[in-house]
This record gives C-alpha cells, structure tokens and sequence, in this order.
C-alpha cells in the first residue's frame, strides 16, 4: 500500500506515539524497583569527650551496646541487661516522663551496627529524638 | 513541505531509531549515575526513622558506604578515615553545616563505624544520620539475605 499525497502538511505523529509508549512499557518493567530508605539521626560528641563520662546528669537515659550476642549484639538498659521488647517499653516510659530526655548510647569496638541501628530505631519510634552515640 | 508520493512503500525508520537511540543514552547515563554505590551492603530495617526522600534530603549532602568487612568507600572508591576527614573538612568550608548519611551493613563491627563518626567530627560535623531501610521494594535485599543466611 503506497503512501497517498497528504493534503495536509502536518507531521503523523501515530508511529512515533507507538514506539514511545514501547519504551515507556519496557523500562517500566525492566527498571527494578528501590527499596524506601530511612535515615536515623544521632549527634556525635567530639572525640576527646568520648572518653569522659563526668558530664552525665541523673535524668539521662544510658544505653550501652556490648558485642558478643552474635549479630544482634547485647543491650544493657541504664546498666541492665534487656531484651529488645523489654528496651521498647523502658523507653516507652521514659518517653511518657519526659519527650526530651537526652538518650546516650555506648558502644563497645566489637558491637554489630545491627544493634546500634536498632536502639535507634526503637528511641525513634518512641519520639526520643535527643539522641547522642559514644564509643567505648 | 508536504509528503510526496513514495514509490517504495516501505516505511522509513530513521527518525525512529533516532529516538530510541536517544532514550537509551539518555538512560543509561541517568542510571549509572544513580548506582554508584556498594552494592554489597544490607542495612538493617529502620521503619521508625525519617523516609529519605529526594525532597528531604538536600542535594549538599555526603553518603559514606562501610562494608560488612569494614571498608569504607565514597562512589565506590575505597577510602582511609583520613582522606574521609579530608573530604569532610573541604566540603564543610564550601557547604557549611551539611548531613552526611553513614550506610553501614548490618554485620559492621562499631569500630569501622566509629572511625567513620570521628573522621567526620574532627572534621566539624556533629550530626550523622544512619541510614535503614524504611519498606523492602528491590529484589535485590531478599537475594542478598538469602545469600548471607540473615
């Protein structure tokens, strides 16, 4: 079938819509999907304060990080030792005391960050933002 | 200018191939930018934590990789906690205060991460975030959990 002359001048956008929705349809299905991210913010003491720990006030939340727990690490809970579960819900109190309670976190060499990221997250969901990370 | 008749009446694909042409480059240089980074990593789920979000995050920002192993890297590129320092000490003289997001594995020992947070304080930032995963969307995180027995 030849092309016929077109009275008219304008451009036959069909062929040109078809291919673009081609390639809309193929790298819909070909670009892999991202995972969503979240980001857990902490302050970070200087580190020659990392070593004092004279500054602590009474009304401070202290959370310290220990390794051998495998990948999950250890958590002690002011000095005691807590299941994830028991952390939520000390925290859960402590949130209920009093929103901004600085929450400091220590952290021995050997501990997993699995560990650290968790504590955060845990403080995040119970609106303790004041968060500060040492290392041990 | 109108078409004339054509004796052949075959369809010309130049113009077609141009654009698809075009759309590939186009694709491949927006992808390969968006995928430097170590693709080994498996960060710990993190649903608590602020979404990142192109809008939240600024575009002044930094991401630190550190490998299970403990290697640090920036775009790919192996770095020491001293060139860290380095790179943190000349973007803050440029940016001022600006977030530097830490993508650590899960299976990270504190101390890689630790030299990481101390390059960056020593070099004046004092806020660090820590990067999570707020909802599992790739078929990439299932395929390294399988292969790592998480």
């Amino acid at each position: 079938m030849a092309r016929k002359p077109q009275d008219n001048p304008a451009l036959d956008m069909t062929p040109m819509i078809d291919v673009v929705f081609e390639l809309i349809i193929f790298f819909v299905v070909t670009i892999h999907q991202d995972d969503i991210f979240s980001r857990l913010n902490v302050n970070r003491p200087a580190p020659s304060q990392s070593t004092s720990s004279q500054q602590e006030e009474d009304n401070n939340v202290t959370i310290e990080i220990g390794g051998s727990g495998g990948i999950n690490g250890r958590i002690f809970f002011n000095k005691k030792l807590v299941k994830r579960s028991e952390l939520d819900q000390h925290l859960r109190d402590t949130a209920r005391t009093r929103k901004s309670t600085p929450i400091i976190i220590k952290c021995t060499d050997d501990s997993p960050h699995k560990a650290l990221v968790d504590v955060l997250d845990i403080c995040y969901k119970n609106e303790l933002y004041s968060v500060s990370v040492f290392s041990m | 200018m109108a078409r004339k008749p054509q004796d052949n009446p075959s369809l010309d694909m130049t113009p077609m191939i141009d654009v698809v042409f075009e759309l590939i480059i186009f694709f491949v240089v927006t992808l390969v930018e968006a995928q430097k980074k170590d693709e080994s990593i498996y960060l710990e789920d993190g649903k608590h934590g602020v979404v990142l979000t192109p809008e939240e995050l600024p575009a002044q920002h930094m991401q630190i990789d550190i490998a299970q192993s403990g290697r640090i890297s920036m775009g790919d590129v192996t770095l020491l906690p001293d060139e860290i320092h380095r790179r943190v000490k000349e973007k803050k003289a440029k940016w001022g205060e600006f977030p530097i997001l830490i993508r650590a594995d899960l299976e990270t020992q504190h101390k890689a991460v630790r030299k990481v947070m101390d390059a960056c304080t020593s070099a004046g930032i004092w806020r660090l975030s820590f990067m999570a995963v707020h909802e599992e969307k790739s078929q990439e995180r299932p395929k390294l959990r399988k292969e790592r027995g998480l």
